[in-house]
């Protein structure tokens, strides 16, 4: 947390989902009204690839394929976020990486000092079980710092094209 | 994700008529061609699922398989389901007759709704009590339920 600005450093999390497309709207107003510094992550999940592998449903090679595949994706994504920042005049920092999607995403928390970590609405949970199945549910769980779970697309809109 | 957002009820059939793995790839790739005519080239999409499944089976243990690729002849990922009350030799990882087909083809630039219904699909499956559930089922409406039950947390 810096002095000036409580919430100095806003981190947000993207999965490409549609949800977290309308995350990344809310980020950038937020990070314009707060004047927030403002990163977006995007993590490939190579601990679901894996658990495919394991599970024989993918080939070592495919495995690979799908990740560089979903690297791309990513790179797609922070792409469209960072557009949409310009749109508002908002700088934003993209940061790929590659791992366990939580874990990466709480180290993105302590290396960049995050106050906040926005996401977009979580999935259907159905028990306890299915949660751990679910990484914005774990982010929720184990981000080191305050998050923020954006739903109502249509307020966030309105919110965004107010700007 | 949802998976029934990528399952159109045209795209089941619960009564196989194939015997013969190629067979049955050749059928769920022709249902999906027909039920999203224009949208699918099907001798490229079989093409794709066949060089995958060279490289290692996706018969996958008790009864499901899970054929996929990826491949620039479709529009977005789509799936079709089958269901071979019999079962066919789908060169499984237990040797046992694979009865439940979950087709599934995505252009490579949607790696990561692919990949999320691949994972989605094997937990599904692996489900206590579903497969039997969906091995019962006498029409795509009735799988769909199915799916939708679990998706929705019934």
């Amino acid at each position: 947390m810096s002095d000036a600005n409580p919430l100095g450093n806003i981190l947000l999390y993207i999965d490409g989902s549609d949800n977290s497309l309308v995350a990344a709207r809310m980020a950038i107003a937020m990070s314009k009204v707060y004047e927030s510094n403002l990163r977006v992550i995007y993590v490939v999940n190579e601990k679901l690839l894996n658990e495919l592998l394991k599970a024989k449903v993918f080939v070592q090679m495919e495995k690979m394929d799908y990740e560089r595949d979903l690297e791309e994706d990513g790179k797609r994504y922070l792409n469209y976020v960072v557009k949409l920042a310009d749109e508002k005049g908002v700088r934003v920092e993209t940061v790929l990486k590659k791992g366990v999607v939580h874990e990466e995403v709480s180290r993105e928390v302590d290396e960049y000092g995050a106050d906040l970590v926005i996401q977009g609405e979580l999935g259907e949970i159905h028990s306890l079980k299915d949660s751990f199945y679910e990484e914005g549910e774990r982010i929720v769980r184990k981000a080191p710092c305050p998050v923020m779970v954006v739903r109502d697309r249509d307020r966030v809109e309105r919110i965004y094209d107010s700007l | 994700m949802k998976l029934t957002d990528y399952i159109d009820p045209k795209c089941i059939k619960v009564d196989l008529s194939s015997q013969y793995k190629e067979e049955v790839v050749e059928e769920l790739v022709f249902l999906l061609a027909d039920c999203i005519d224009g949208k699918v080239d099907p001798d490229a999409v079989y093409n794709a699922v066949m060089m995958r499944e060279s490289e290692g089976s996706t018969g996958l243990e008790k009864g499901i398989a899970i054929p996929h690729a990826k491949c620039d002849y479709v529009d977005r990922l789509r799936i079709a389901i089958g269901i071979s009350r019999d079962g066919i030799d789908f060169d499984s990882q237990d040797g046992e007759p694979s009865k439940l087909f979950f087709l599934m083809v995505a252009p490579r630039n949607e790696a990561g709704p692919h990949v999320q219904a691949i994972a989605r699909i094997v937990k599904i499956t692996t489900m206590e009590g579903v497969k039997s559930k969906l091995l019962k089922a006498n029409n795509a409406e009735r799988v769909i339920e199915i799916i939708n039950g679990i998706e929705n947390g019934g």
